[in-house]
């Protein structure tokens, strides 16, 4: 009789496949909770201890948020500098900056802002990606966004945009007015300022490359 | 081969992320060493059972 072959035999497969399923499993599960724990967000004591966290805590509202080259990971990174007024403050308290931020999350669904925005990955490429749209120099101080909203600072610009973008067609994909809110304008605006600040891997690839965003050049 | 160690919190699957063969290792481990292991034990069996 002639020998049997392992490698047409049942068991071999069997074996093998229970194992690597069964190894896949661990490891898929061990991979969801060292997720969760990476992307946890950070608290205010954490900011003013300089610790780093992919999510940093509601407060970095406070901070001046600035993107730079890291050489060694190969993209830019935002980077929390020192204290920065946000709509004339900076000494919004954990509770306070929470609320803003939560507001302006709920803002961000209730208006539908994935219907044409990319947040974080989510969403529509039919208007500009709001992943790091707080960094856009456009906003800046000599930017062109805040020149055309004649307001004074970043976050004023932002929210005056946001209630009248019928206001100021940029181009032809011009934002409708959604209603949106004085209020809700600034919570928003906050929001999306604590995005800017997530430690996203470098991702929109493409927005390091835009004209002033990184190291301010 | 191995590259400094760059991510934002250390954890085992930023390691594994690290470049290629990091990850090339790591599967081969855990995956093709216990299959040849698995041949063996079966390849016995089998001569046992002749």
């Amino acid at each position: 009789m002639a020998k049997k072959s392992v490698w047409s035999d049942n068991r071999f497969w069997q074996r093998s496949a229970t194992w690597v399923t069964g190894f896949a499993s661990i490891l898929l599960i061990w991979l969801t909770f060292d997720t969760s724990a990476q992307i946890a967000m950070g608290n205010d004591q954490d900011l003013k201890d300089g610790v780093t966290k992919r999510v940093p805590g509601p407060t970095v509202i406070n901070y001046k948020i600035t993107y730079e080259m890291d050489a060694k990971r190969g993209h830019e990174v935002p980077v929390i500098g020192e204290k920065e007024k946000f709509f004339g403050r900076d000494d919004y308290s954990e509770e306070e900056a929470g609320a803003l931020l939560h507001l302006g999350k709920l803002g961000s669904q209730a208006k539908n802002c994935m219907d044409c925005h990319t947040l974080l990955g989510n969403g529509a490429y039919y208007a500009p990606d709001l992943t790091k749209s707080w960094l856009d120099p456009a906003w800046g101080p000599d930017g062109a966004m805040q020149a055309l909203t004649g307001k004074n600072t970043k976050e004023e610009a932002i929210a005056e945009f946001l209630q009248h973008p019928d206001q100021y067609p940029t181009h032809a994909r011009m934002m409708p007015d959604l209603g949106i809110t004085a209020e809700e304008a600034k919570g928003l605006v906050a929001f999306l300022k604590h995005m800017s600040s997530i430690d996203t891997n470098g991702f929109p690839r493409n927005f390091g490359r835009m004209q002033g965003a990184v190291n301010g050049k | 081969m191995f590259e400094p160690f760059t991510d934002v919190v250390p954890s085992f699957f930023g390691w594994l992320n690290q470049g290629p063969l990091t990850l090339t290792i790591f599967l081969h481990t855990v995956i093709i060493l216990p299959m040849i292991w698995i041949y063996f034990q079966e390849k016995k069996r089998l001569e046992n059972e002749e």
